[in-house]
């Protein structure tokens, strides 16, 4: 049997097995009350509802496609200034000794810890939570630009140069396709942090999307309302990831650091 | 005690009989520091539930909102509670052991729009950043149906209204640095942002009902209860006097309230503030099944629930017609 089909089988039983136990220690053999944890078909009910149930009841499909929107945003934004800063770090070893362990330090702060500030600068709206996501999102992708740029092999820059490049189109030409394989690992940690920023934001302030719907099962008592927003707040993220991924590997294979799986 | 009630619940969940009911060696109650919830605010500055406890020890806890709240008795960690009809529904709706035993206001809510916005009727509503205590909480509840008859929405279905959720306590704050253009109040705190130059909207008749809806009612823990009926019948009689004494007298009862808020909130409210947030506030140990079951509907109608819960067994007034006829 081949490899990944084999990872995907053992993945859907430890699914299935979970399923179970879920529903034994819900249904057959309650452990705790149903308000504190549902059993799987209270939250499938949720999901349904959620997912094909009309306004008010479905929200769970307006609020994924309002948080894939702004993290849209808040991810393009930051992939371009992170660029940007990334490339302007690269040039100079001592800026970037300086500057990367000040990114550092904002990247060590949970998110949500600038929800409050981001609230006070831009007000309760959906500027306070794109500037976190971005804030976020940036600082991966400075970083590994930076890094990946400054691990190009000198050999490659020096054939560049010999063949007349200079400059930006030094850098656009021959270092970042040079450091691409390493920049797309950089994209995959900026996006799962700019997700989590998202969800954390959302939580804090009023914009619809994944976040407030928590926020509204929290308060409405609603427990397998708050199960539901989770899982896909963790299904999202991962169909996002397995993404990324793929073109990763497609990438390594393009530049022959990987053999075909 | 939290462990041994842990271990009894489990116990019980698990199929395994419980020998004897856990005797409660501490009363947990929580509150709010609202208008809606005087009764609470007089019978605890002046020692009423301590004396009708005896022995057993009172513990208080305040909360910003009824959501809090009722997270706080799903965890079991309060006993009997001070709370909005909205959260009590969902809480019963979603099989949260509590149980309404008695009513503690009607009406004493105010929508107040920020000095300088122009807001006269609902209508205006329209593209405005409007406050209330919590998401799904008895005033989110009224504003969403008072939307829905307007024609308009909030941000979250669709529509242009964005409700944020602010401590009323902090509205005046979130009203100076125009995070919000107007908000849904439970007094005293309307009449507080009116005494500080913002415009009263509505008045509490002008929410639902002509003002005869509940705005607070009292839950108890329906575990806690079984155990310990003598103790809620304690509570609810001193309940029941609490209710009376804000009836009959006014400046004393009006000492009282300001006293807690002060103590809960930081905040002096000014004699005649408190007066006019205390008119606009019906005190009352009844409870309006009719009233309740049109919470209940709005409740669905907001989205916050799909069912309507058979009010019939959430509510419970043994303990209130016995304090009554004199027990």
């Amino acid at each position: 049997m081949n490899y990944r089909l084999k990872v995907v089988l053992i993945q859907l039983g430890g699914l299935l097995a979970l399923l179970g136990l879920w529903w034994f220690f819900t249904d057959v053999r309650p452990i705790w009350p149903k308000y504190v944890l549902p059993d799987p078909g209270a939250v499938w009910t949720e999901m349904k509802f959620g997912l094909f149930g009309k306004s008010p009841d479905g929200k769970l499909t307006m609020s994924i496609l309002n948080s894939l929107r702004r993290v849209a945003i808040g991810f393009l934004i930051a992939v371009g200034s992170g660029l940007v800063v990334g490339v302007i770090l690269s040039v100079s070893k001592p800026l970037r000794d300086v500057v990367s362990g000040y990114l550092t330090a904002v990247q060590s702060v949970p998110s949500i810890a600038f929800v409050p500030l981001a609230i006070l600068f831009f007000g309760l709206n959906e500027r306070a939570v794109l500037a976190v996501v971005i804030l976020e999102g940036f600082i991966p992708v400075a970083l590994s630009v930076a890094g990946a740029l400054g691990n190009v092999p000198p050999a490659l820059r020096t054939a560049g140069r010999t063949l007349g490049a200079k400059g930006i189109g030094l850098v656009t030409r021959v270092m970042l396709p040079a450091s691409l394989p390493n920049l797309v690992g950089g994209l995959r940690t900026a996006w799962s942090f700019s997700w989590r920023a998202l969800i954390g934001a959302e939580l804090l302030t009023t914009n619809p999307g994944l976040g407030q719907l928590l926020e509204i099962g929290r308060n409405t008592a609603n427990v397998a309302l708050v199960f539901t927003t989770i899982i896909t707040v963790g299904v999202v993220g991962a169909l996002f990831d397995v993404l990324i991924r793929s073109l990763e590997s497609r990438i390594r294979y393009n530049y022959g650091l990987e053999g075909e799986s | 005690m939290l462990g041994a009630v842990g271990v009894a619940t489990g116990a019980a969940l698990l199929g395994v009989s419980t020998v004897q009911a856990q005797k409660a060696t501490t009363v947990r109650i929580g509150y709010f520091p609202n208008l809606t919830h005087a009764p609470a605010l007089v019978a605890l500055e002046r020692g009423e539930f301590a004396k009708a406890f005896g022995k057993v020890t009172l513990q208080t806890k305040d909360f910003v909102s009824g959501t809090q709240l009722s997270e706080a008795f799903a965890a079991g960690t309060i006993d009997i509670g001070y709370i909005g009809p909205g959260p009590a529904i969902n809480a019963v709706a979603k099989g949260l052991p509590v149980q309404i035993i008695a009513g503690a206001s009607n009406a004493g809510a105010v929508l107040i729009a920020r000095k300088g916005v122009n807001i006269a009727t609902f209508k205006d509503l329209a593209g405005k950043k409007v406050g209330v205590p919590s998401l799904g909480n008895t005033q989110d509840i009224s504003l969403r149906h008072i939307l829905k008859e307007q024609g308009l929405k909030s941000q979250v279905d669709g529509g242009n209204v964005s409700i944020i959720p602010v401590a009323p306590a902090d509205v005046a704050a979130a009203f100076s640095s125009k995070s919000l253009d107007a908000a849904l109040v439970p007094e005293p705190w309307g009449a507080l942002l009116e005494s500080q130059g913002n415009k009263l909207v509505l008045d509490e008749k002008a929410i639902w009902r002509g003002g005869n809806y509940p705005s607070a009612v009292v839950i108890v823990n329906t575990q806690f209860a079984a155990d310990n009926p003598q103790l809620v019948q304690a509570f609810v009689k001193a309940h029941l006097n609490a209710v009376n004494f804000i009836l009959k007298n006014t400046p004393a009862a009006q000492a009282a309230i300001s006293a807690q808020l002060l103590k809960l909130t930081g905040q002096k409210v000014n004699a005649l503030v408190l007066q006019r947030a205390l008119a606009r506030t019906r005190i009352t140990a009844d409870i309006d099944m009719d009233a309740l079951k049109e919470y209940a509907d709005l409740n669905r109608e907001a989205g916050y629930a799909r069912e309507i819960p058979d009010l019939s067994k959430a509510v419970n007034l043994t303990y209130l017609n016995a304090a009554r006829a004199g027990k």
